[in-house]
């Protein structure tokens, strides 16, 4: 430890690094001087991201050579997947069962859609071999498994440039002996190929979301690999002497040795990071329940911390529900329309106005980039409605063509409905808004939270532009705007623990589950986590174990995953257990059957090795009033429940110091983001620089 | 409110307030639900309905239920009368005449009221996985299908009437799990009551209500634009089933007549067979249902809320006692296959007339096989099914059909994962497998189907009820046929392939016994020699087609490499054209 602290003592940064679709972030905390810092610059194509790192932190006034820690995560693993540039990847699988990653589940819910379509795999036919093995759902040997075939066959794939092997075998999740095996024969014939077996990502039934899972990982493992290991080189020649962990879809981190491994737990660790700031956040103010809600250019995400901690998710689907490919892991549990400033407005058949999903992108981009496009967005709205300034957007470098967003919108939309530009601005932003409303549901009240008893932290460049609309519609009455939303996950990350997932299909009545025979696959589950944190250079300051397991009545197919509290699991507390399964099924469905036995489906155990934590950011004390800089002008903002527009002063957020207070209507400016108060809206700058927005006034 | 009223932007709000109400239904009944057929198969539908019962939204479920509750609703109001209808009821009724399908199928209804007025209903069917009655086997009455429950209250006033539930738990074989699902129809339904509200209390009723109506206007306007762009004409087809299960091979005839004047269309089912003494009749309802899953299919296939405004351009004519209009007391358990076809040959119909909006014939069939027996494992009755089959559909004038999908009667319909299905029944499933060659051979290929073998592990009875064996998914405009569907047995060591049909009925497999389940391809579109050569290549690479069906059916010749041999392929093309002339 004391060796850590001595380095520490030399190297004072703790870096983190977000590459997002349109910016790459950089947030920066120096433990000498309790400063933070940030950095931005534009993610172009992939090759130059490990540029695009270095003049973000070099903007952020930062340097590689005083970080002992550097926290990444990034688009790659998620865009290699979608954009399909990965590697050439055989899968094996289990005799008679070749097909079943191109069969799926069959489902086609474009139901009335002849010109359907359903996933396609990233493995072809031709490259989807059959293993000589079974084993039975209790995870005995059915079928020895063939070594001379899988060394003969390995050897064949070999000869075909095949840069990647998936594993699948049938009830792995119960006996993982023929995959270890499979994977070990393959690695011995090719030592170059990067092999992935699916126990070794996910053990739970349900074959086709464990293939789908590892053959991602496969697909992806060559290119992320390369990726990271490029990014290391550059720490490298940079004087980078700390620490590098990755960033997981569940927000906790991970050595880049095991992210080299298991690149498909990277896939949404930048949305991820995000409800990890939010919780920081949270615990800063000492919230239980609050809403974490992003908003970019193309989408919007939402995502929830429940009695403290985010909601996670044991699979997701990824790449649009009709052609997705699932992915069965540990994720945040993130719901997400496609809104994003970027949407496109059009007025369809029959006069009905639709906004997204299609998106502007940057090129063209909204009509008001003045850069060709002509379908008014969620943006061009903004700016007639006054919300976002044409001189003044991020900071000022991009001037904003407020003729041609008026054009696009008369033309395509007000004239169609026979409404005025601005009633047509106005009403795109209504419909943006429950669309989004309904992204924030999807996270609380489809899961049985009350989300007006939430606060909402809200983040991404166009987020802070909607949340009272947002918070409005949802009945949320307390809005939360941290420092710099636009560099909002690159700073969560600097929030990461350590933390590793691990679930096991267990199929045991509650009755008669015998806990002695849990409680050993828990401790084997935790010790592999444990060991894992232990190998980490940089030593946690605590670890925590945390046990669940999904549960369902008898005869229930979807599960609930439940805590169980060690006291309660130590005593074999069954009927502790079922009361608390009963509670949350109550809560998350409505309705409970007490006197129903129950069942575990599967046991699911996380390691968090806890990681000291920035110390809290404290903003200068102010008065009540703002400073007299702080007030830059006055300009006309449409607000709806006024009627019209309104003279509405503009502040500048940096000149804002703690206790300042704001009433609505007013606009608050930063670089990368603006924040809307609407009337009746109250806000104070808290102590930590959060925007602090009491919806329609503190009562 | 007057609907004109009412401003374009508040309409669009209230469209995604309906779609969120049944997509919560949907979600709430699915994770609360206890049988495979719900959770796994979606084999349900919930939806909002006006207060006289017109569908607002659907959530899907099955497509072929597109008209199932409406109806069931409409029945509902016309027997007790909107005046005796009051505030904490729930009725409930699975009348196969009325529902259009089988017994299974128990649908709720609940009346939504707002300061004491009747605004809406929401309603939820859901496949309960026994209702009583015969076990397998073949029916040739309703009676012998299991409990009918009439029309009634399942709740009055918000007490429920508990003999109705008594008499449920003595009718079905595995009580706890039906009172289950019953629960779980109940939460969607009051789910959808809550939901709903809550729309009517943030927009107001009078704004809530007139945006349903415009959003129905807007449908209507989409699918009278859509049957505009399709050629005034008749058009007819057939088709026909294999057999009903009882007069094996005494095919089943299925003729359509399509009639577009304009913006309207008229689908004429008066010749489709009269109903057959076995177990695959439907009622009036489905006969109704397959003119508007065709028509919502080519008019306005991704026009969601699904409405009823988008069939006030559709007239059906389904003269009662044809087998998609059967009445009391015809067996109605295997009720979803015929329908399924016919809607097909409204396709074939119209593929001259739109070519470029039709598809080629699919397996239409669900492909699935039921099991009962007591498990070597718990020593407890069991009773399960292998879940549908994907199999193949039809191409299209431009693209390849998609393989391993569920027929038209099912839409997100899920297969069960292997692993799941031994884990819960003694069966070992050997292969799941696409099957190469199945797709009918065209300038866009059918898609494949696919094909499983499962291992009874302990004595168990198994039937299955599949159809279209011999009719097989038609190709167009040149296009072949796809393979039919299929059922094999192996009954001790061999494997016997002498079943005259896809129907196994009660049959009793022995530990170590198998049963092969086979769904068909899609049928092709176009020539096979004007399909791209590349395409073939890739296609024998890939296994889809093999070497021999690329020379026969598409004259296209590979050479070891399995390249194409373009000089023996033009070869081979000429002869085919000369043999053709």
């Amino acid at each position: 430890m004391s060796s850590v602290q001595t380095r520490e003592a030399k190297r004072p940064l703790r870096l983190a690094v977000d590459i997002g679709g349109t910016f790459t972030d950089v947030a920066a905390f120096d433990e000498s001087g309790d400063r933070l810092l940030f950095g931005k610059s534009l993610s172009t194509n992939a090759t130059q991201l490990v540029e695009g790192i270095q003049h973000a932190v070099d903007g952020a006034g930062a340097s590689f050579r005083d970080a002992y820690l550097f926290l990444h995560g990034s688009t790659v693993a998620i865009n290699t997947l979608l954009e399909r540039t990965g590697a050439k990847t055989a899968l094996l699988v289990t005799r008679g069962f070749r097909d079943i990653y191109e069969i799926g589940r069959v489902n086609r819910p474009d139901a009335y859609n002849l010109f359907f379509g359903k996933h396609e795999p990233l493995v072809k036919r031709s490259f989807r071999f059959e293993v000589h093995e079974r084993l039975r759902a209790d995870g005995a040997v059915h079928l020895p498994l063939d070594e001379d075939q899988v060394r003969a066959l390995a050897r064949e794939i070999k000869t075909r440039d095949v840069e990647a092997v998936a594993i699948l075998l049938l009830h792995s999740y119960r006996n993982p002996a023929h995959e270890q095996r499979v994977k070990e024969i393959v690695q011995e014939e090719m030592p170059d190929a990067f092999v992935s077996a699916s126990h070794e990502l996910s053990q739970e039934y349900r074959e086709f979301e464990r293939a789908s899972t590892v053959a991602a990982n496969a697909y992806i493992g060559p290119r992320v690999g390369t990726y990271l290991r490029q990014i290391e080189e550059h720490l490298a020649q940079r004087d980078f002497t700390g620490t590098f962990y990755a960033v997981q879809s569940t927000g906790g981190l991970f050595p880049v040795a095991h992210a080299r491994e298991h690149c498909v737990r990277m896939l949404e660790s930048g949305p991820a990071a995000g409800v990890i700031g939010t919780q920081a956040i949270c615990e800063q103010l000492g919230l239980r329940d609050a809403i974490a809600f992003d908003m970019g250019g193309t989408t919007a995400k939402a995502g929830v911390i429940a009695d403290g901690r985010p909601l996670t998710t044991g699979a997701a689907l990824i790449g649009g529900y009709e052609r997705a490919l699932p992915i069965q892991i540990s994720m945040m549990d993130i719901f997400e329309v496609g809104t994003g400033g970027g949407s496109i407005a059009r007025v369809m058949e029959g006069n009905s106005l639709r906004v997204g999903p299609h998106s502007a992108g940057s090129l063209p981009g909204p009509a008001c980039y003045g850069r060709g496009g002509t379908e008014p967005t969620v943006t061009d709205a903004n700016l007639l409605l006054g919300r976002l300034d044409p001189d003044h957007f991020l900071g000022g470098e991009m001037k904003l063509d407020h003729a041609a967003a008026e054009r696009a919108m008369r033309e395509r939309v007000a004239a169609p409905l026979g409404l005025d530009a601005v009633q047509a601005a106005e009403g795109i932003i209504r419909i943006a808004i429950t669309a989004m409303a309904h992204a924030v549901k999807g996270v609380t009240t489809e899961r049985g939270l009350d989300a007006g008893s939430f606060a909402m932290v809200v983040y991404g460049g166009a987020g802070p532009l909607h949340a009272s609309a947002i918070a409005r519609e949802l009945g949320i009455k307390r809005v939360l705007v941290p420092f710099s939303p636009g560099h909002f996950s690159a700073y969560g990350m600097l929030f990461g623990d350590l933390r590793y997932d691990y679930v096991r299909s267990c199929f045991e009545k509650l009755a008669t589950a015998p806990f002695d025979q849990f409680e050993g696959i828990y401790r084997e589950l935790e010790q592999q986590g444990r060991a894992a944190v232990a190998s980490s250079e940089v030593h946690p300051e605590e670890i925590h174990v945390t046990r669940y397991a999904d549960m369902r009545y008898v005869g229930q197919e979807h599960a609930v995953t439940v805590e169980l509290p060690l006291a309660l699991f130590a005593a074999q507390d069954r009927a502790g257990i079922k009361e608390q399964f009963d509670a949350l099924h109550l809560t998350r469905y409505g309705t409970s059957a007490p006197k129903e036995p129950a069942e575990m489906v599967s046991l699911r155990a996380t390691v968090t090795g806890l990681m000291r934590k920035p110390p809290r950011q404290a903003l200068a004390k102010g008065d009540t009033v703002p400073v007299a800089g702080a007030l830059q002008r006055r300009k006309d903002v449409f607000f709806r429940d006024t009627g019209g527009f309104v003279a509405t002063p503009v502040y500048t957020r940096t000149a804002l110091l703690a206790g300042n207070q704001i009433a609505g209507p007013a606009l608050i400016e930063e670089h990368a983001s603006t924040t809307v108060l609407a009337p009746t809206d109250e806000l104070t700058v808290d102590p930590f620089g959060n925007l602090d927005i009491a919806i329609g006034g503190r009562k | 409110m007057n609907k004109h009223d009412l401003d374009p932007i508040t309409v669009e709000i209230i469209r995604n307030g309906v779609l969120a109400v049944t997509e919560e239904m949907k979600t709430n009944l699915m994770r609360t639900a206890y049988n495979l057929i719900i959770y796994e198969a979606l084999d349900f539908t919930v939806g909002l309905f006006t207060a006289k019962g017109e569908t607002v939204s659907i959530g899907l479920g099955l497509p072929m239920f597109i008209r199932g509750m409406a109806e069931t609703v409409k029945a509902m109001i016309a027997r007790y009368g909107l005046d005796n209808i009051e505030p904490g009821d729930i009725l409930v009724t699975n009348d196969a005449y009325i529902t259009g399908s089988h017994l299974n199928h128990m649908t709720f209804a609940l009346p939504v009221f707002h300061n004491r007025e009747l605004i809406a209903f929401t309603c939820c069917m859901a496949h309960w996985i026994d209702v009583g009655g015969t076990i397998g086997g073949a029916t040739t009455d309703i009676y012998s299908e299991g409990l009918q429950v009439p029309i009634l209250k399942y709740r009055k006033a918000g007490v429920v009437n508990q003999d109705l539930l008594d008499i449920i738990g003595i009718n079905v074989r595995i009580p706890e799990r039906a009172l289950g699902d019953l629960r779980a129809q109940i939460t969607a339904v009051t789910t959808g009551e809550r939901r709903f509200l809550e729309l009517v209390n943030r927009y107001g009723k009078d704004n809530v209500l007139g945006s349903i109506a415009v959003i129905m206007d807007h449908s209507e306007a989409v699918a009278r634009a859509g049957t505009r762009s399709i050629p005034d004409g008749i058009y007819t087809a057939e088709s026909f089933m294999d057999d009903d299960g009882l007069d094996i091979g005494r095919r089943i005839p299925i003729q359509v007549k399509v009639e577009v004047r304009g913006e309207e269309m008229t689908v004429d089912l008066s010749e489709v067979s009269r109903q057959v003494r076995g177990y695959f009749n439907s009622g009036v309802t489905t006969g109704h249902a397959c003119a508007q899953v065709a028509y919502k299919c080519l008019t306005t296939p991704t026009d969601y809320p699904v409405n009823d405004g988008a069939f006030r351009s559709l007239k059906a004519i389904v003269p009662m006692g044809r087998v998609i209009s059967a009445e009391r007391p015809a067996p109605m358990r295997w009720w979803m296959t015929f329908p399924m076809t016919v809607i097909d040959t409204v396709f074939k119909a119209l593929a001259d007339a739109i070519p470029e909006r039709v598809i080629a014939g699919h397996h239409a069939d669900l492909c699935l096989g039921t099991f009962h027996g007591i498990s070597p494992f718990d020593g407890r009755f069991f009773i399960g099914s292998s879940g549908p089959l994907g199999g193949g559909w039809g191409a299209k004038h431009n693209e390849d059909g998609v393989s391993a999908t569920v027929c038209i009667n099912d839409g997100d319909t899920h297969n069960g994962p292997t692993e799941q299905l031994e884990a819960k029944y003694p069966l070992l499933v050997e292969q799941v497998a696409l099957r190469p060659d199945s797709g009918g051979a065209g300038k866009q290929r059918g898609g494949l189907g696919t094909e499983v073998i499962i291992q009874a592990l302990g004595g168990m009875g198994v039937d299955t009820y599949i159809d279209r064996v011999h009719c097989k998914p038609w190709g167009l405009h040149g296009g072949h046929d796809g393979l039919g569907n299929g059922v094999e047995l192996k009954l001790g060591k061999d494997w016997n392939a002498g079943l005259p049909n896809g129907k196994a009925l009660s049959v009793r497999l022995k530990p170590g016994d198998a049963l092969k389940l086979q769904a068909g391809g899609g049928g092709g579109f176009g020539d096979p020699k004007e399909r791209d050569p590349s395409k073939v290549a890739h296609d024998v690479t890939e296994g889809y087609v093999t070497p021999q069906a690329a020379r026969e059916h598409y004259g296209v010749a590979l050479d070891a490499a399995g390249a194409v041999d373009v000089a023996a392929t033009k070869t081979l093309r000429t002869k085919k054209i000369q043999a053709a002339e």
